[in-house]
């Protein structure tokens, strides 16, 4: 992937206000904002979450000036918006919204390539961008070029919908639900890579949603916005979840928002602990030993190549012979240093086991996961969250062993 | 008519450059409307997406001249511009207002708003987005109108030639010479070869939409 | 200006044969006639194919051959066959030089909107609906007089706003034929050079297909149920794309 030439823009809204007079509110136009300051760092995913009405598309809207404000500015890098260019200032903010907007009669390489168009590229240098960032989305080009949005599935034309937002590689993006119009699964895939991608892109970037769990993953600030356009709360996921400002914030979020500080934190994050274990091919009786020394109840029989097999009680360790496969109980979940606190828990419960294997991207075991480990840290972490209101400490450094 | 064989084809291949040069007349009164009323056509509909008030009061008054039954109208010009091809042109060229208007308005209207939003917001303005993305997607329904008028038109001109006497009328000329001569030859050549214009001309406007929209001959591959 | 005038103002024309009364009542009477003949073929096989939604490729076919013959053409083309019937069938052989012609070719180029108004306005109707009543007991008759018909009603009355119309052209061009109406008018006034007499068949026969224009087009809206009326959206327009209602075959 070229380096980013661009890095992102501050976006800051000054006191913003928008109010629709009766004859728009008819004609069904969406919620009023009141009175928005916000300061947007460059490079931040600023997360924008309320209910229906409550004014965030709006907002956003404002700043590509789809709508104008009836008072306040906003400023890009220092900029009053209302004083570029309309047209060159849309075309130097990326946009993606719900239903996408692909253009049907044009060719996913020509739909992608639309910004870069309307800047005059040469056609070499359009298709060269076109072709790497469906590559970053993960489409390969040569197929998916030529064909047209009619023939792409739902999932895909949302990566085009990114990729089109992306190919004049615009300081600011604007994305309003974009992945709300694809189903679950598909949906986690791509916040995964996006927040991926935004790892290498380091854009600003404004994203809109009415489901406080999208805001929370992908946030690195959320503003949490009610009704009639006011501001109910600004923080970092942690903050939000951990100290709600108001009973609306708390309800918002909802009853289970412990749980939901979970998924802010990964298993690299909580201290694991060792097993003990057994090879595949060792004695018996020397297996039996090790764990009567360990005072451990069970073993974790390991493959030759350090692969975790599943449990063995310590009681059923035979009293001869060589340990095979055939002796584990493949039941306890595998989870990678990746794997959110909440899924792993979810695991847990899910398999009624104490415990999770934690393996690394060989495949290799870690250590071991448990629910008194979690459940610690946590209360440490909400400590720390209180205290320095900067958010979650850092996660632990980059494992040599993982991808970056 | 008793006596002579019902169609004398021998006659007809003796004035086949006769039957060209009456399809040279009755091309000329299908192209010549159609463009200009094209042209009229979309000039109002572009003005109806600035103005979408003038909607009602176009359609009204186009519709009112296509209400109006084309002897009629191509009656009421003769005593002005006597024989020559105004007389046939102008109510032909009405008559496809209203139909070429309808439809190139809903054309524009058929485009899905999200497309519209996406364009605007990454920078279009509103004359590229107009030419390169609403028009285009517009094509479909606009091809729907312009084959109508076509073939509407074709059999228009037929009647044209009642007022036309020999001057105007393409095949229609053969079915007033052939009515008044009792020669049902000519009439039959006259009416078939109305018929299996529209057709053609039909067929052919049907290839020319699949070649400006290809992405629609394509199956969507999944929802 | 002064012959339209005169012609108009003269108490002779409206009376006797060739009055303008005369002529008018000809006029629409034709047309009644032949949209009723229509009807009974056409109405019965629309709401067949719309009810069962078999056939409708036949249909929409059988429309655009309908569109693509000139009406003229028709009548002309009928006449010599009307002619060679008359001993067959025993009717006067002068007839058959006018009006069983025009009044075949109007019967011939009214059923394809009636045909298609009916079978398009069904498929219109929401299928959901239809299965939901079938659901609850209803005989197909009752959901076709009790559901579809009156959910389709705009529509259909539209196909019959656009037959009237293309039926009044049609008699109109009959004249030619000397089969009166209001088209005899123009027809004479070209053959006599009489301008008045041209200028007001002209008024004339614009005034009635205009008036039956507006008429039916109330007659639409108000026959339309009140929770399907159009409120200040525009409504799309597929089927009148490609079928719009008021203009589809009138212009003949």
């Amino acid at each position: 992937m070229t380096q980013p030439t661009t890095r992102g823009a501050t976006v800051a809204f000054d006191h913003v206000t928008k109010h629709y007079d009766e004859a728009a509110l008819r004609k069904g136009a969406a919620g009023a904002v009141q009175d928005l300051t916000l300061h947007v760092p460059a490079g931040t995913v600023c997360v924008l979450v309320g209910p229906s009405g409550c004014g965030k598309t709006t907002s956003l809207k404002m700043v590509n000036r789809l709508i104008e404000p009836t008072s306040g500015r906003i400023l890009l890098d220092g900029v009053d918006a209302a004083t570029r260019d309309v047209t060159e200032l849309r075309r130097g903010i990326g946009y993606v919204i719900q239903q996408i907007g692909l253009f049907p009669h044009q060719s996913i390489g020509d739909n992608v390539a639309t910004v870069p168009r309307l800047l005059g590229w040469s056609g070499a240098r359009q298709r060269e961008r076109a072709d790497e960032l469906l590559s970053v989305v993960g489409l390969d080009p040569a197929t998916y070029r030529d064909r047209y949005p009619a023939q792409l599935s739902g999932g895909e034309r949302q990566r085009v919908g990114v990729a089109r937002a992306l190919a004049a590689d615009p300081p600011i993006m604007l994305m309003d639900e974009p992945f709300g119009a694809v189903d679950p699964i598909v949906r986690d895939r791509l916040q995964n890579e996006f927040l991926r991608l935004q790892e290498d892109l380091a854009k600003t970037i404004l994203f809109v949603t009415h489901d406080i769990d999208e805001a929370i993953k992908m946030g690195d600030m959320v503003v949490v916005m009610e009704t009639g356009g006011q501001v109910a709360q600004v923080g970092t996921p942690a903050e939000i979840l951990a100290n709600p400002a108001s009973d609306f914030v708390a309800r918002f979020v909802g009853a289970d928002r412990g749980l939901k500080r979970l998924s802010l934190y990964r298993v690299a994050d909580v201290p694991l602990e060792t097993a003990v274990t057994a090879v595949v091919g060792e004695s018996a009786v020397a297996v039996r030993a090790r764990a009567a020394g360990a005072q451990a109840r069970e073993v974790l029989v390991l493959g030759a190549d350090e692969r975790p097999i599943g449990w063995l009680m310590a009681d059923d360790i035979p009293g001869e012979g060589t340990l095979g496969p055939a002796h584990a109980d493949p039941s306890s979940p595998l989870m990678d240093r990746r794997t959110t606190l909440k899924d792993a828990l979810s695991m847990l419960l899910d398999q009624d086991v104490g415990s999770g294997i934690v393996i690394d991207r060989h495949g290799r075991l870690r250590g071991l996961i448990t629910i008194p480990a979690v459940m610690d840290w946590m209360r440490d972490e909400r400590a720390r969250a209180a205290q320095d209101a900067d958010g979650p400490t850092a996660p632990a450094g980059p494992d040599p062993d993982d991808e970056a | 008519m008793n006596g002579r064989p019902f169609i004398d084809w021998d006659w007809i291949l003796a004035h086949l450059d006769d039957v060209v040069e009456k399809l040279g007349q009755h091309l000329m009164l299908l192209f010549i409307p159609m463009v200009a009323g094209f042209v009229i056509s979309m000039a109002l509909a572009i003005l109806a997406l600035r103005r979408p008030g003038t909607v009602g009061p176009v359609t009204l008054a186009t519709g009112l001249l296509y209400t109006i039954p084309s002897l009629a109208a191509f009656a009421v010009l003769r005593p002005i511009f006597g024989l020559s091809l105004w007389t046939a042109v102008i109510p032909l060229t009405t008559y496809t207002l209203l139909i070429l208007y309808r439809n190139i308005v809903a054309g524009f209207r058929a485009v899905p708003p999200e497309i519209h939003e996406a364009a605007l917001g990454m920078g279009y303005t509103p004359r590229t987005r107009l030419l390169r993305v609403e028009l285009p997607l517009a094509v479909p329904l606009i091809m729907a109108g312009v084959r109508l008028a076509a073939v509407t038109t074709i059999g228009l001109v037929t009647i044209a030639a009642v007022i036309g006497a020999d001057k105007f009328g393409g095949f229609g000329q053969f079915i007033t010479e052939g009515q008044q001569t009792s020669f049902p030859t000519k009439i039959y050549l006259g009416g078939v070869l109305s018929v299996l214009l529209a057709f053609t001309v039909d067929g052919v406007l049907v290839l020319v939409e699949r070649w400006l929209t290809p992405w629609a001959r394509v199956r969507a591959a999944r929802g | 200006m002064d012959a339209l005038v005169t012609f108009a103002t003269d108490a002779a024309n409206w009376s006797g044969t060739n009055g303008i009364p005369t002529r008018l009542v000809e006029h629409l009477m034709l047309a009644l006639a032949a949209v009723g003949v229509a009807t009974v073929i056409a109405l019965p096989a629309g709401l067949y194919i719309g009810h069962t939604g078999r056939g409708q490729l036949l249909g929409i076919n059988l429309a655009n051959i309908g569109r693509a013959i000139p009406s003229y053409a028709v009548m002309v083309m009928i006449l010599p066959l009307a002619l060679a019937w008359a001993p067959t069938f025993g009717y006067d052989p002068r007839l058959g030089l006018s009006v069983i012609p025009i009044f075949l070719a109007m019967v011939l180029l009214a059923i394809p909107p009636i045909l298609v108004a009916a079978f398009s306005g069904l498929r219109e109707v929401d299928r959901d609906l239809v299965e939901s009543a079938r659901g609850m007991g209803m005989q197909e008759r009752q959901i076709l007089l009790g559901i579809e018909i009156p959910l389709a009603m705009p529509i259909l009355v539209g196909g019959y706003r656009t037959a009237m119309l293309q039926v009044i052209a049609t008699a109109t061009i009959g004249a030619i034929l000397d089969g009166g109406g209001l088209g005899q008018f123009i027809v004479d006034g070209i053959a006599r050079r009489d301008d008045g007499m041209l200028y007001t068949g002209v008024i004339l026969v614009a005034t009635l297909a205009i008036g039956v224009d507006v008429g039916m087009s109330w007659l639409q809206r108000r026959l339309t149920p009140r929770s399907l009326r159009p409120g200040g959206t525009a409504r799309s327009d597929p089927a009148g794309a490609l079928e719009p209602t008021a203009a589809q075959g009138s212009a003949a």
